[in-house]
């Protein structure tokens, strides 16, 4: 070979294998061998996890709980969404909880949990979750672990600020997403600018059963993203992200990306008590629902309610402020000493940090910059107290741990960053698998964070897991915080799209958590407390059937004398008293769920039957040796007949009718237990 | 009676007020379906559950094997047995404010009398229980009895009932500890007063040397008879002898090859070998049930038997009682006396 050849192929043989070693180098990953982060995050069989983590379902309308460090699925609780599984939302008494103003809505889109908490700190007494499409905030016990209360949101559109508790839960507290004519009305939509507001409302939630809007602020016509109460040194005060200052109303994805800056919008609930107690709200009307369970009989009522409280800024001076901040903002967090404000301008390049003492004194010294509507606005170099410099691509949210660290989601470069309060500097970051949305820390948005753990939920999935065709499940991922250096632990599917999440150690509600409902506790109208309590009667066209399950068998189980026609009302109890002992109920060709019934409760559930004939029923939920046998038949006759009116109760052997008499005939003292 | 007698009845009197504070008894069952635990309590004038409704759960359970409901209403005696131990506790103390040692005796007679009599009466309600089944029962295991055992833990299907004094039995029983110290002490130092004592004691001494002893399987115990150290908790087996010594074997095998080689056949009191199917509980070997494997664990001397206390489903063997398996083992292992089944029923059974 001659040296023009040698040459080519050494420059040839060069650059082969500097392509090969910049191809195949992996960027430092920095984490756990695969061995030790598996030992993080086994829970042996019979163990529980360290953590209940729940997980908004986003579009699937539902609240979910998982274990942590497992990443097991432990539940999904019915909100929003009907849920055929367990009656929730078909049955008689759960139907009233989806009742709204626009009539009966079985699904809405869940966002943010919010854990109640006591001092700034999470307490485990409830849980509120948003409706994002028809704005409501539920409420759900964490004893049972069920939806008990819904409230309404009127005046707003979009309920995705939704819910931020006060650090007392005095207050949970939501704002409109998109700004509409308030009162509604029918107005062209080119007359945004003139006719749109939006709200702010702040609903008291400290009392189950009475959530009530204490009073609505009304404000520009901007989209109100996300919000945090302040704590510690801030409490008293609420923050709120808001985008479209450019009062788009089209194409908002560029329209509303125009402005250099958008606002925090800063609020002084304090303030707006005192405004309120001196009279400058007005009750405005307004038709919305409030939807309460009874804890006794289980049974939900739906009222309406038609009036609230609003107050207009310009009638209270010093109860709203606007913080200009790039670059239409997206999530706003509040760091666990108060001071710290940190906005995530989904479309800058830096984080900023708004110091609320820097804020308190920039109002003091009026240095405003306009107004809006009344609204100061305050200099942006006055309340800033730093931005974190090339954090990453698309900063969203932010969570804190209890060692002055920040965290924060980048959506676009799909990474979590970890920065120090304060200084401002960059420490870690991780990527994410893909495009995080939230992240949550155990108690990362209170005052006294639990730290330890990360979980990000991210919007792609692509090849995290075996492909399930086009629609796949969105990918969370756990990871340890608990060292300087971030490390991913654990990468699991979750159901629905979970947005934001609340996460509590066990030990603090693990022994709260309910084994069944007292019988003798059941008020339900049509509760059967004992085996011969069961029973049926006719009301004009309406049939109902009184029946108690227990293993197994239904008690009356052969029934007949209903029509064609009738509405025919099965009230099932549950009357066992015993742990995790459930019975279902379903009828052939019923156009309805089944029903699923916890030991001690009482559910209805609604037959109109079409054609005569015999139809069986059955219990769904495995619950005994013998729960093949656990069945029944009704006997649907034409219209009009004349068959009468029958159910056979629990028919006991010979045997046992005289051992029943002998007991009788013995005289009876106190029968323990019963 | 001196002062110290004296005051040990009055504290054994006193002691048994507690009866109607705690149970005397507890019957408690165990399945993996309830790791929250299940059982019920026997107090003087009461059945309850160990939770609010774990009476209800074990009658609810017990429909499925025709089990009438345990109910204090159709137990008599729970309506007489306060006013029984109000005699006991009132009599009581008057024999220690009135101090004759005659009267203690009787009071001491009285009581283990009664302990007898309400042990015996619980034993026959439990046989009643369980045995006593509605014949429209819903499950049926041919030949299988739901009796809890008197005192000790026994496999009921997939339930381990065990049965055993509740803190009121416990302390009742240390009430005639007291008694029977009372009548101890000062006592004459007559023939007569120690031939009472030593009747007492001797009395008290059969009925809890009687008991078999639990073998401990932790590899600080031998056989007699092969002197390998016995491990395996499913083929354990025990004699206890008339003066109340044990005397503990590895294997059935083992136990009949001592038993056979006895030349006193009379000091033998009871024999024990280990229920298979409830490894670490002793059953009397005269009613076991024996099983002659040639495949699975072989037993600890390779003759391949395995003791039951009832017939399992699917078991496949050659099925002997304890005849069969002295004769067996005798024949298989070459023991110094040939043993003939006739011979055996005799001499070796009770």
């Amino acid at each position: 070979m001659n040296r023009r050849h040698r040459f080519i192929l050494g420059i040839g043989g060069a650059v082969l294998a500097g392509t090969l070693a910049f191809a195949c180098s992996r960027p430092g990953a920095g984490n756990l061998t695969a061995g030790d982060a598996a030992s993080r995050v086994y829970v042996a069989p019979g163990s529980h996890d360290e953590y209940y983590a729940f997980l908004s379902g986003g579009f699937n309308g539902q609240m979910l709980v998982y274990g942590l460090p497992s990443g097991r699925l432990l539940k999904m609780i019915s909100v929003f969404s009907q849920n055929p599984e367990n009656g929730w939302g078909y049955n008689e008494e759960t139907k009233p909880m989806l009742e709204t103003s626009h009539g009966f809505v079985p699904w809405d889109d869940t966002h943010h949990p919010a854990l109640s908490q006591t001092d700034g700190i999470p307490d485990g007494r409830w849980l509120f979750i948003n409706g994002n499409n028809t704005p409501r905030i539920a409420r759900i016990d964490l004893t049972t672990y069920e939806t008990t209360e819904i409230l309404e949101i009127p005046n707003a559109a979009g309920g995705h600020a939704s819910p931020f508790t006060t650090p007392s839960s005095k207050y949970v507290v939501s704002a409109t997403r998109f700004s509409v004519p308030i009162p509604n009305a029918d107005v062209p939509i080119e007359s945004y600018k003139q006719n749109f507001r939006g709200t702010l409302s702040f609903v008291t939630a400290d009392k189950p059963g009475e959530m009530d809007i204490a009073f609505q602020i009304m404000m520009p016509g901007y989209n109100y993203d996300l919000g945090r109460a302040g704590k510690a040194v801030s409490d008293g005060w609420f923050f709120f992200s808001t985008y479209n200052s450019e009062q788009a109303y089209t194409k908002l994805e560029v329209n509303a990306s125009q402005n250099d800056k958008d606002f925090v919008a800063a609020v002084n609930y304090v303030r707006a008590e005192e405004c309120i107690a001196a009279g400058e709200a007005e009750a405005v009307p307004a038709n919305y629902r409030h939807n309460v369970v009874d804890p006794h009989s289980r049974v939900a009522v739906s009222h309406q309610r038609t009036s609230v409280r609003v107050l207009d800024p310009e009638d209270c001076e010093g109860v709203v402020y606007l913080m200009p901040t790039p670059k239409s903002p997206h999530g706003v967090d509040v760091d666990p000493t108060g001071e710290y404000i940190v906005a995530g301008g989904k479309l800058a390049t830096v984080i900023p940090v708004h110091s609320f003492s820097r804020m308190l004194k920039a109002i003091e010294d009026r240095q405003f910059d306009g107004d809006i509507d009344d609204i100061p606005i305050l200099k942006y170099e006055a309340t800033i107290a730093g931005e974190v410099q090339n954090p990453g691509l698309g900063p969203l949210h932010t969570e804190f741990d209890a060692n002055g660290n920040a965290y924060t989601s980048m959506f676009i470069s799909s990474e979590i960053v970890k920065w120090k309060l304060g200084s401002w500097e960059v420490l870690d970051r991780i990527p994410v698998y893909y495009s995080v949305g939230h992240l949550m820390i155990p108690g990362g948005d209170s005052r006294k964070p639990w730290g330890q753990y990360l979980v990000a939920m991210n919007k792609i999935t692509k090849d995290r897991y075996l492909p399930t065709g086009p629609e796949l499940a969105h990918a969370a991922q756990l990871i340890d915080i608990s060292g300087n250096k971030m490390t991913m632990l654990l990468d699991f599917p979750t159901l629905g799209e979970p947005h934001y999440a609340q996460a509590i150690p066990a030990s603090l509600i693990k022994e709260n958590s309910l084994r069944f409902h007292r019988l003798s506790d059941n008020t339900h109208p049509e509760a059967v407390r004992t085996l011969q309590g069961g029973g049926i009667r006719r009301e004009g066209k309406r049939v109902h059937i009184r029946m108690a399950a227990i293993r197994s068998h239904f008690a009356p189980d052969n029934i007949e004398g209903a029509q064609v026609g009738d509405t025919v009302l099965f009230h099932v109890t549950n009357v066992e008293q015993d742990w995790d002992i459930l019975h279902g109920f379903a009828v052939m060709g019923a156009n309805n769920s089944e029903l699923i019934l916890g030991p001690g409760e009482t559910r209805t559930i609604k037959w109109v039957p079409r054609t005569p004939g015999v139809f069986p029923f059955y219990c769904t939920d495995f619950c005994s040796a013998l729960h093949q046998e656990m069945q029944g038949y009704i006997r649907v006759s034409p219209a009009g007949s004349n068959v009468t009116l029958k159910a056979n109760l629990s028919e006991r052997s010979a045997s046992q009718v005289e051992r029943a008499r002998n007991v009788a005939n013995a005289g009876s003292l106190t029968t323990g237990g019963r | 009676m001196n002062r110290l007698s004296r005051m040990l009845t009055a504290a054994a009197a006193l002691l048994l007020v507690a009866l109607y504070f705690l149970p005397i008894w507890k019957v408690e069952l165990q399945a993996p379906q309830y790791p929250e635990g299940l059982g019920m309590y026997i107090a003087v004038s009461d059945i309850r559950g160990y939770g609010e409704f774990d009476l209800q759960k074990i009658n609810n359970l017990n429909h499925y094997i025709g089990m009438r409901p345990i109910e204090a209403a159709s137990i008599p005696e729970l309506r007489y047995m306060p006013w029984i131990l109000a005699a006991l506790i009132v009599t009581g103390l008057a024999v220690a404010a009135i101090g004759r040692r005659r009267l203690l005796y009787v009071w001491l007679g009285v009581l283990v009398l009664a302990a007898i009599v309400g042990l015996a009466d619980f034993y026959r309600w439990g046989y009643t229980y369980g045995h006593d089944l509605d014949d429209t029962a819903i499950i049926k295991v041919p030949g299988m009895a739901y009796q809890p055992p008197l005192i000790g833990s026994k496999q009921l299907l997939n339930f381990r009932a065990t049965s055993w004094p509740a803190s009121g039995g416990l302390l009742a029983a240390v009430a005639f500890l007291f008694a029977a110290g009372a009548a101890y002490a000062g006592r004459t130092r007559g023939p007569r007063a120690r031939v009472a004592v030593a009747a007492t004691a001797l009395a008290v001494g059969a009925c809890t040397t009687a008991t078999v002893h639990p073998i401990a399987y932790d590899g600080t115990e031998t056989c007699e008879y092969c002197r390998m150290v016995i491990t395996d908790r499913r083929f354990g087996a025990e004699v206890m002898t008339v003066s109340g010594r044990a005397h503990k074997f590895d294997s059935i095998e083992c136990l009949a090859s001592y038993v056979a080689a006895l030349d006193d056949q009379q000091r033998v009191r009871s024999l024990w070998v280990t229920d298979y199917a409830a490894p670490g509980t002793l059953i009397p070997a005269e009613s076991a049930r024996f099983l002659r494997v040639s495949d699975g664990p072989g037993s600890p001397m390779g003759l391949g038997l395995r003791a039951f206390s009832v017939a399992q489903p699917g078991e496949q063997g050659e099925v002997l009682d304890w005849a069969d398996v002295l004769v067996l083992v005798a024949n298989e292992t070459g023991s110094p006396r040939r043993l003939e089944r006739t011979s055996l029923l005799v001499g070796v059974l009770r």
